[in-house]
């Protein structure tokens, strides 16, 4: 579509979108409804409510059909939905502990107190693409953990309480933060409450986090232990607001969450070299990688304490919507800022040719 | 400016968001939030105010700054104009103008002086604008001091301390180095002797204008989460020294090649020889009208 | 020496007190009084347990190091006081808590430039502390990318303070900075080189230059030719040296080598692990002195 000089726009648009529409509504193939994209496709849907911040599979489903399933696209496109809901009510916290695990991992301990569960998880299979005329028959106990509800959860202790009970873990609970710091409602910026900076990374867009995390492993700017994991745990949890009229607890509905702990060994002259500390991580779905970076980088960011740009770039640069929206922008019209710079070079050049305010160097003067 | 008057019953305005897009998309919480936010800014002209901004309909970057703050201060009473580069028809100002319009139901305008509400990247239209005209300012990079420091701890710490010196020594290796000072668009400017900020990116024509001007200037960083003002009225001082005279820009000989105007803002359109132009579409055509 | 015609010109009789105890000063501009900057956790026994005597700064207990502790002095103007000490003794410490890099433990520190010396700096604003750095007291370290940009050029250092100051004309900040630049003798033809591209000794006169700029009352000095060929470290002292005796500047001069305290300071005080050792006039501590560590630290220079 030509639009000249970036002039001549609404017809352009509207050109623009239709084209978007009738190749996308109107493609030869059955359209995707969103239980094919929560059954099928259910990690990436996970990944754009984590990174949108809201849970609803339905209305993630339908930005990603939407957003030609580009996922920061579609995470806009729920982002913006929700700027124009009101906010009805706070949920009430929740303990973790009471969460329904789905799968659970404890790299600390061979034995953890309760079960590991593997459930739901590629972890351990071979990365072929599986020729469809070869595929074994699927034979799933339906009895197995994950598979299964129930009582999982008995006698898990979290690999923090252990520490804990073995006066093995700083203790660095606080008062200052009681409230969780509300990133959609205030920006959050150095320094900032940990509330902040969980908040920050539990919407970060996943690539961006993992990339935090391995720079700050090999790259130029960081250094960052790599922690043990205590816990990975994927768990269904409720939500529960106060009842306007009736004041009680109300389970309105659940989300699944991904949480990690963290162990962090400290070595640090001015730390506790007698014990450890933790770091946690959780966001909405499923998506163990984002959890993962999350906690280590919460940690690190701890013991960082302001010593470093650690914090800056975690609060300011992992936002998927806002660096994406931010390099696109480079497409927008600038012929007014280029001219203007335009201006400059020759301003230069005469300066150049005529500088009389300094004594002559040797470097950059005009040849002629 | 009108405020809208949307606020007597919450529950009222709750309900309405079940059936549809509120109106100007943004709920009325989230209007009444931003407005608290450009209050403050224009009580402390140049500071800028964080605040919570949200996701629109167009992406970070793309003027969701500025549209929020129009879509927080416009009324029913209200009539808009959007450019993008000076230009009515610019591929974006068009698309704000259809959001914005289309969620109101207020009446646009391409004429500056219809307008109540002026949104603009880039420029400041050539009319003058007057005390009862509000111009929005879309920013992508709020902080003038960016380019000398990247710390936002020491960032805060040098506004709240009107630590201005490094500026001031930019400026001093520019011109040494340069014999001009090269900084083009986006002049960093001192409101009210106290604040130094980025002037969006308008080119240095516009910069005198925001000076004492008689209209309310609110500046939209939604990436960023800023807003800031400069008030009627308001001293606004491009950093130069006192014996290097600002400069804005121009081209010896230059005229628009539709309006012959030696005296507006000139784009060169097409890069080649004499295809200037003015940058200001609505202003070039009302000239060449008037003959 | 040239600094002890001029005390003697202004007829202030030094009492010549010999310990640890401080020796007063008349009018002075700048007072320290029981300085102290510990680092670490401490406890009531930390002092008792560090020191000198007890021949560490760190506290074997809570493991807190006590860098500085009960440092008093004082300084008028036209005078310096040297403060020397092995690597490690505290002295830098001293001179950072003064100039408001570090935050002190305790202590009580008046310059007679800041509210006529009726206000204890130490608890002031860190943005006061700043103000004081414009105009008041300007140090110049060891290191010069402490105290400049290097990457930018000699006349840029120097608009720095200036502007701060308030300067706006581009010519008076070009007219200054040739000033100070002739004045610490680097040629004007460098002005406009960034600093990175200069030699050590070259980097130390333009750090002077610009801490001279606002003509400061008080200039701390942290080991200023340390690191610098002896050829030219001979220089930068000469400079200096100039510059105490014309400008009237109250100074503090932190070094481990006395023939630099020799040069620069009529009086002087010892630090060994933090504390004052002994505080004498320079040339009498060079020839008799009394604690075994200033022997140790005199009769190793002198070997």
């Amino acid at each position: 579509m030509g639009y000249a000089a970036a002039r001549g726009g609404l017809t352009a648009i509207k050109n623009a979108e239709n084209l978007v529409r009738s190749l996308r509504d109107e493609h030869p193939s059955p359209p995707v409804g969103h239980d094919q994209l929560t059954g099928r496709l259910r990690l990436l849907v996970d990944k754009v409510m984590g990174e949108a911040g809201l849970w609803d599979p339905q209305l993630a489903s339908r930005a990603l059909v939407e957003a030609e399933g580009d996922h920061v696209e579609a995470t806009h496109l729920l982002r913006a939905h929700r700027s124009t809901l009101p906010r009805l009510a706070v949920s009430i916290a929740v303990h973790v502990d009471d969460a329904r695990v789905l799968r659970r991992v404890v790299p600390a301990y061979r034995e953890p107190g309760g079960n590991q569960i593997l459930g739901r998880s590629t972890d351990y299979s071979a990365r072929m693409l599986s020729a469809r005329r070869n595929l074994p028959a699927v034979d799933i106990d339906r009895r197995s953990p994950g598979a299964t509800t129930g009582d999982l959860r008995d006698g898990m202790r979290r690999m923090i309480s252990v520490l804990r009970s073995l006066d093995l873990l700083v203790d660095r609970r606080r008062q200052d933060d009681p409230e969780p710091f509300d990133i959609t409602a205030t920006p959050a910026r150095p320094p900032a409450p940990r509330s902040a900076r969980l908040a920050t990374m539990a919407r970060a867009e996943t690539g961006a986090l993992i990339n935090q995390w391995y720079r700050n492993i090999l790259g130029p700017d960081g250094y960052l232990h790599e922690v043990t994991l205590g816990e990975v745990r994927h768990s269904e949890i409720e939500v529960n607001v106060l009842h306007p009229l009736s004041g009680k607890s109300t389970t309105v509905g659940y989300v699944r969450i991904t949480e990690v702990e963290a162990i962090e060994d400290l070595d640090g002259d001015d730390e506790d070299r007698e014990r450890f500390d933790a770091g946690f991580g959780a966001c909405l779905g499923h998506n163990e990688r984002k959890a993962i970076a999350m906690a280590n980088l919460d940690i690190a960011c701890h013991r960082d304490a302001g010593r470093t740009s650690l914090e800056q770039s975690i609060l300011m640069t992992t936002d998927g919507l806002d660096s994406a929206g931010f390099l696109e922008h480079l497409k927008l019209p600038h012929y007014v800022t280029f001219r203007s710079m335009v201006d400059r070079k020759f301003a230069v050049r005469e300066a150049r040719l005529t500088r009389t305010d300094l004594a002559p160097r040797g470097v950059g003067t005009d040849a002629r | 400016m009108t405020v809208t008057d949307n606020t007597t019953n919450r529950l009222d305005s709750l309900g309405a968001s079940g059936d549809g897009p509120s109106f100007a998309i943004l709920d009325e919480e989230s209007k009444r939030e931003i407005r608290r936010a450009l209050l403050q800014a224009v009580a402390v002209p140049g500071y800028q105010v964080p605040f919570g901004s949200r996701e629109m309909p167009v992406a970070r970057g793309w003027g969701s700054g500025g549209l929020q703050v129009t879509l927080a201060i416009v009324g029913p009473d209200d009539t808009v104009k959007i450019i993008d580069q000076g230009d009515d028809e610019g591929v974006n100002a068009v698309n704000l103008r259809r959001l914005v319009v289309s969620s109101t139901g207020i009446p646009e305008t391409t004429e500056a002086r219809e307008a109540s509400i002026i949104q603009s990247r880039h420029r400041i239209p050539e009319d003058e604008l007057t005390a009862t005209q509000t111009l929005v300012l879309q920013v992508p990079v709020p902080e003038p001091l960016r380019g000398i420091e990247r710390d936002v701890r020491e960032l805060a710490r040098m506004h709240a301390e009107a630590d201005y010196s490094r500026m001031w020594v930019s400026l001093y290796e520019d011109k040494v180095r340069n014999g001009v000072i090269t900084q083009s668009t986006g002049y960093p400017c001192l409101v009210n002797g106290r604040y130094v900020v980025a002037t969006t990116p308008i080119p240095r024509w516009d910069i005198p204008r925001l000076h004492m001007s008689q209209f309310l200037t609110l500046f939209g960083a939604g990436r960023e989460k800023r807003v800031y003002a400069i008030p009627p009225h308001t001293i606004v001082e491009p950093l130069t020294f006192d014996d290097v005279p600002f400069e804005v820009e121009r081209i010896e000989g230059a005229a628009c090649r539709l309006c012959g105007s030696t005296d507006s803002f000139l784009v060169d359109s097409s890069g080649e020889v004499d295809s200037w132009a003015c940058s200001d579409t609505a202003w070039c055509r009302a000239r060449r009208s008037q003959g | 020496m040239g600094l002890q015609r001029h005390r003697m010109v202004q007829g202030q009789e030094v009492a010549g007190m010999r310990g640890p105890s401080p020796i007063p000063t008349p009018d002075p501009v700048l007072t320290v009084n029981g300085l102290g900057k510990i680092y670490g956790r401490d406890d009531a026994g930390t002092i008792d347990r560090t020191g000198s005597d007890a021949g560490s700064a760190r506290d074997p207990i809570t493991g807190a190091i006590v860098a500085a502790w009960d440092v008093n002095f004082e300084v008028a103007a036209g005078e310096a006081i040297g403060i020397v000490g092995e690597s490690g003794s505290g002295k830098s410490t001293v001179l950072r808590c003064i100039a408001g890099d570090l935050e002190a433990t305790s202590g009580d520190v008046r310059l007679s430039t800041h509210m006529e010396g009726r206000s204890n700096v130490l608890l002031a604003d860190p943005a006061t502390r700043r103000r004081m750095r414009i105009d008041q007291l300007s140090v110049v370290y060891q290191d010069p990318s402490e105290g400049l940009a290097l990457s930018v050029t000699a006349g840029g250092n120097i608009a720095d303070p200036l502007t701060a100051a308030g300067v706006r004309s581009f010519a008076k900040i070009r007219e200054r900075a040739s000033e100070l630049l002739s004045r610490t003798e680097v040629p004007l033809n460098r002005m406009d080189d960034i600093v990175r591209n200069f030699s050590g000794g070259m980097r130390q006169r333009v750090q002077i230059a610009r801490a001279l700029a606002n003509k400061p009352r008080i200039l701390l000095l942290d080991e200023p030719t340390t690191g610098l060929d002896a050829s030219v470290a001979a220089g930068v002292l000469d400079l200096i040296r100039g510059l105490l005796e014309e400008l009237d500047l109250a100074a503090v001069v932190v070094s481990h080598d006395f023939s630099v305290i020799e040069m620069l300071t009529n009086r002087c005080i010892v630090m060994h692990h933090g504390r004052v050792v002994e505080s004498a006039l320079t040339d009498q501590l060079l020839e008799d002195p009394h604690h075994p560590y200033s022997q140790r630290l005199v009769s190793a220079a002198r070997a």
